[in-house]
């Protein structure tokens, strides 16, 4: 349960994303909501399609620093955010739970 | 009902919290504001900043935490009346886990700011607080526990005769304390594979029946055996 390794890292990339999310005019009027927590970047919010959900996890996986993405925000079509997740952090790339 | 008499009654519903003055619950409740959250709606992840605490009025939540090696772990199930993001506002820490909701939910949401004002002026609101999350401790400690000492075999077995009810005299676990397979695993800190070899070793030892909605609680004697109960 240890939370202070890496809490300013953690803070600077959930800030990064967030300004991300906000500057791409696909995501900005979704105001998602994210944590990151030892590098595991977690969404949340709604937006109005699928391919915008995977649009906001493929940008934070493009973010450096970023080790995986829990992605739980909710969208037509997509699996429920309580779905259980398994991320393989041994790729880096490609690693969001679709 | 107004606000204050709906947090005065829910609050009245929590251990610890249900003896608090007028004052402390008129408090709380000039702040608070109500939610609702349909099934598998997020209510807060893990590494937001802790900014509420929540007080469960009705529903079923599920707090997980990712590991660091991308698995998900459940740290709690809670059942209303209960309050939850407290650790984190207490610490001043992002949410150390992320909450959602298993079925139709409702909330209320205090800003941290208001408890964190309060604590201070009122002995009776900190003393019901650290009651709180020592009984947070406890769990954390029972989980550690679990996860450090007990086979997955034992976990599943003490996880089933928790959740465990009595149906025409039978012992069953109905499906909503699990809904599937994945669900239990990540309840139990395992995986589905590992979790189905040890629900097929109970049930070739007969302590147990897997059936659609249920799970039948054939020898609940040695599945406490198995749980080192």
């Amino acid at each position: 349960m240890t939370q202070e390794l890496h809490p300013a890292s953690d803070e600077i990339l959930r800030k990064t994303l967030l300004a991300r999310f906000a500057a791409d005019n696909r995501t900005a009027y979704a105001n998602l909501r994210v944590g990151v927590l030892n590098g595991i970047a977690h969404l949340a919010g709604v937006v109005a399609s699928i391919e915008t959900r995977i649009l906001a996890a493929e940008l934070a996986e493009e973010v450096t620093g970023v080790r995986g993405v829990v992605n739980r925000i909710e969208a037509p079509g997509a699996p429920s955010p309580t779905r259980t997740v398994n991320l393989n952090l041994q790729n880096k790339k490609g690693n969001s739970n679709e | 009902m107004n606000n204050f008499d709906q947090i005065k009654n829910a609050l009245q519903r929590i251990r610890h919290f249900n003896d608090l003055p007028d004052e402390i619950q008129q408090g709380i409740a000039a702040s608070a504001t109500h939610r609702h959250f349909d099934t598998g709606q997020v209510i807060y992840v893990e590494g937001e900043p802790a900014e509420s605490i929540y007080i469960l009025e009705a529903g079923w939540v599920k707090a997980t935490r990712m590991t660091r090696d991308g698995r998900e772990q459940a740290m709690m199930f809670l059942h209303p009346v209960e309050v939850f993001g407290d650790i984190a506002v207490f610490t001043g820490t992002t949410y150390p886990g992320t909450v959602v909701a298993l079925e139709d939910v409702d909330v209320w949401v205090i800003p941290a700011k208001t408890i964190l004002d309060l604590i201070p002026r009122h002995p009776d609101l900190a003393m019901a607080v650290i009651r709180h999350l020592g009984g947070r401790v406890l769990h954390y400690i029972s989980l550690v526990e679990d996860l450090s000492l007990r086979s997955v075999e034992a976990r599943l077995a003490n996880t089933l005769l928790r959740n465990a009810e009595v149906q025409d005299g039978q012992l069953i676990v109905p499906r909503r304390e699990w809904t599937t397979f994945d669900e239990m695993a990540v309840r139990l800190g395992t995986v589905r594979d590992v979790l189905s070899r040890a629900l097929k070793t109970l049930e070739a030892e007969g302590l147990l029946r897997v059936e659609k909605q249920a799970i039948i609680l054939l020898d609940p004697k040695g599945l406490a055996e198995h749980g080192n109960l």
